[in-house]
């Protein structure tokens, strides 16, 4: 047994090394700690405060994860640095996947705490109670650029309340994109849907079928829409009063049905029930799609795989005609909401003004991805977008020129020709549109009966938002 | 064990380990691949290839560190990993400060209603995260931590405390009374008796505890995701989906490594403690 005196000298000894080791794993822990939470501690890396100017605060911006990693590393080192030093602000940009945008508002609503500025992948007129009105600085934009295309003023703008809930900044056309060879080989052409419906058949025979989504995902969202637009079934009316259950909307909206089911049976395969907003992309990448209708991600992720054949075979098209008309949604509106809980609001209206007046820089950095709002942002407008999507190098020379006739000509916002209204934003995050397709497709449901228990429930929901003002 | 008998047990095991390797192995593959090779279909996706498809022995010149380089240049990666060291290490700290003596106190002092209690606890594990998140997040806004692995730190325990009470609680009870007892009429309080006698002999539920909870940690997602929202105070569950899928792209190579690198250790750790990992889960499996 130690005495008293053995304990004395225990105590007085250097450190063992297991003490040693003990020790130095506590201290490097809580140096590791405190140093990798700056904001809640004392630790190494604090917010970045700019020397010799006194800020006017913070401003967190929520927006998505770019498909082009370039763009995104120039906003987050680059513009929003610059912008930040131009106006003595500290900008913090956060990306996130986009299929998570929406929980990740509702979450920021749930707690009233979060960004000061949420960027959507789609208009979020639900959210329309949630937020702080644009109107004065879509004024101001206005007043310098020029009036904002129609499909972001009828994106944002809800003419009962007469608010601007949310700022338009840019938006994607929705092109065809197909592999021209296989196009050629099965002789097909794309020019109306009716020549997909018949040309379907010979591209699954050969062994390249259409790629067209019927899941709940945003892609299947926009195209099935379209598709409903071109034979004249509209879900709404100008007024945005629900009408596809009548007259010549309901018998456009069988027939779009109808078009769907035989281009599905005969020229698709299961697939397309299961897919996320990625699969036509990837199926498309990996050689099996003839057709897929999708931004212009496909294309540019082709040009980035290094494989030319892929690349130069992948040609663009604007979405075919329909009896009706040829018109499409966009792929992507982008619109940023301006949360009430929001702490800095002036500086999130500075930076979304300026950011507009300066989006030709953004839609070079984009690969033409984010074409702005307001065509006034590019001098020269749409005339000057053609000259610049023209001279693209990639081949074949001048592809990507018919983007600039989509998203002038063909491009339009969900709900059209009503406004994207709070009952459409629900039909759209509530899948409505490719379950009812789904059906019909997979023989659960005639055509007729389809729109019937479409146009009911989007009845519902059309009720529930007028009890509540928004309509 | 007889020769018929060894190859019987190889004849399952063999397969059955080659299964599960698999993935890693299809991981290892395609992070070096160029996107060249992993875009073209005709290309076997197990092998690097050339631009014809073709298979050489020097793979290594068809292979590219491209995407490991993007991962960990220009993505907040190692930032990620470092956070999920810390807030894993900071939650099994926790979860064995206040499990142990919670399962040994359900063990040994509740009498009748500890496993009745004990059961309770559990069921409060099984509380999906999916429910909790809303509520929570405000709870974690108004602490003021949103954006702060403290967040994480916090609530983790809610789900690792019950389980590891429960695990703990079911492994003590395993451990014979008379040696407590007979430290006791040793003189030792009831304290000492648990850091000399109870905690040595647990230490494979001990174990299992750590490398449980552990695994919890890396492995969550939705409050990671929910509490976060700055790429660099993210941990790996969070940050790999939101930043290497951007848009609807995914970075395929870049993904595989993000995965498989802290999968390694993880595997490696489960392996090495296997024999007291099992231990740890089966020890009150009869009591």
């Amino acid at each position: 047994m130690a005495d008293a005196s053995d304990e004395l000298v225990q105590e007085s000894s250097a450190l063992t090394r297991s003490d040693l080791l003990k020790k130095g794993t506590a201290a490097a822990f809580a140096v590791g700690m405190f140093g990798a939470l700056p904001e809640k501690s004392f630790g190494f890396a604090g917010p970045m405060k700019f020397a010799k100017k006194q800020l006017a605060g913070d401003l967190r911006i929520m927006q998505w994860a770019h498909f082009v990693p370039a763009y995104d590393q120039w906003l987050d080192n680059t513009y929003i640095k610059r912008w930040g030093e131009a106006n003595d602000v500290e900008v913090k940009v956060d990306h996130i996947n986009n299929a998570l945008l929406y929980s990740t508002a509702a979450s920021q609503v749930a707690a009233q705490s979060g960004h000061d500025l949420f960027w959507f992948i789609s208009p979020p007129s639900t959210f329309q109670k949630q937020v702080v009105p644009l109107n004065d600085i879509v004024q101001e934009v206005t007043k310098k650029l020029g009036p904002m295309t129609k499909v972001a003023r009828k994106s944002t703008y809800n003419p009962k309340t007469k608010q601007f809930y949310g700022f338009p900044d840019d938006y994607a056309p929705d092109p065809v994109q197909y592999r021209r060879s296989y196009l050629q080989e099965a002789g097909v052409s794309l020019n109306t849907w009716e020549d997909l419906r018949k040309g379907a058949p010979k591209l699954k025979a050969i062994g390249h079928p259409v790629g067209l989504g019927m899941s709940n995902e945003i892609d299947s969202n926009m195209l099935l829409a379209s598709l409903l637009y071109c034979y004249g079934g509209f879900i709404q009316n100008e007024e945005n009063r629900i009408v596809i259950g009548q007259g010549s909307n309901r018998k456009g909206a069988i027939q779009a049905l109808q078009v769907m089911r035989d281009i599905y049976r005969n020229g698709m395969s299961d697939e397309v029930f299961a897919w996320t907003a990625a699969s036509n992309n990837q199926a498309f990448l990996a050689g099996r799609l003839s057709v897929a209708l999708n931004a212009i991600s496909i294309a540019r992720s082709a040009e980035n795989s290094g494989n030319t054949a892929l690349a130069d075979d992948t040609w663009l098209a604007s979405i075919p005609r329909g009896p009706v008309m040829r018109l499409g949604n966009e792929h992507v509106m982008g619109v940023f909401v301006m949360w009430k809980f929001a702490k800095n609001k002036e500086a999130a209206k500075k930076y979304l003004v300026d950011q507009q007046l300066a989006y030709r820089e953004h839609f070079i950095r984009s690969g033409y991805y984010n074409f702005p709002a307001w065509t006034g942002a590019i001098k020269g407008g749409f005339k000057e977008i053609r000259r610049m999507t023209a001279q693209d190098p990639h081949k074949p020379k001048g592809k990507y020129t018919i983007l600039t006739t989509i998203a002038e000509k063909y491009t339009t916002n969900p709900g059209h020709p009503g406004n994207t209204t709070p009952v459409i934003d629900e039909i759209f995050q509530t899948w409505l549109l490719p379950q009812m397709f789904a059906e019909v497709a997979q023989g659960k449901m005639t055509p007729a009966e389809g729109v019937s228990a479409f146009a009911r429930k989007a009845n519902a929901i059309y009720r529930k938002w007028k009890n509540q003002g928004l309509v | 064990m007889t020769l018929r008998q060894k190859s019987m047990t190889y004849a399952v095991v063999v397969p059955f380990a080659i299964l599960l390797a698999f993935p890693f192995y299809f991981a290892l593959v395609t992070m070096f691949k160029t996107n060249l090779d992993l875009a073209n279909v005709e290309h076997s996706p197990y092998l690097y290839n050339d631009l014809e498809g073709g298979f050489h022995w020097d793979f290594w010149n068809y292979a590219t560190t491209e995407h490991v380089r993007f991962l960990f240049e220009d993505t907040n990666y190692p930032k990620w990993l470092l956070n999920t060291l810390l807030v894993g290490a900071a939650v099994v700290g926790i979860t064995l400060l206040l499990a142990m003596p919670a399962g040994y106190a359900l063990a040994r002092l509740a009498g009748g209603w500890g496993q009745t209690a004990g059961v309770g606890i559990f069921l409060i594990y099984l509380v999906p995260p999916t429910l909790l998140f809303l509520p929570l997040s405000r709870l974690i806004t108004q602490l003021d931590l949103k954006d702060s692995l403290w967040s994480l730190i916090l609530i983790y325990p809610s789900f690792t405390v019950p389980f590891a009470t429960w695990l703990l609680m079911g492994f003590f009870k395993t451990i014979p009374q008379e040696l407590e007892d007979a430290a006791l009429v040793d003189g030792a309080s009831r304290l000492k008796a648990l850091y000399l006698i109870i905690l040595p002999i647990s230490l494979p539920g001990i174990l299992t505890v750590v490398i449980f909870a552990f695994s919890l940690c890396v492995n969550e997602f939705i409050y990671a995701f929910t509490f976060i929202s700055s790429s660099e105070q993210r941990t790996v569950s969070a940050g790999i989906p939101n930043d290497l899928i951007r848009g609807d792209v995914f970075f395929w190579q870049s993904l595989m490594a993000a995965t498989l690198i802290p999968a390694i250790p993880l595997a490696l750790l489960y392996n090495a403690f296997l024999d007291r990992f099992i231990k740890g889960f089966t020890g009150g499996a009869f009591r």
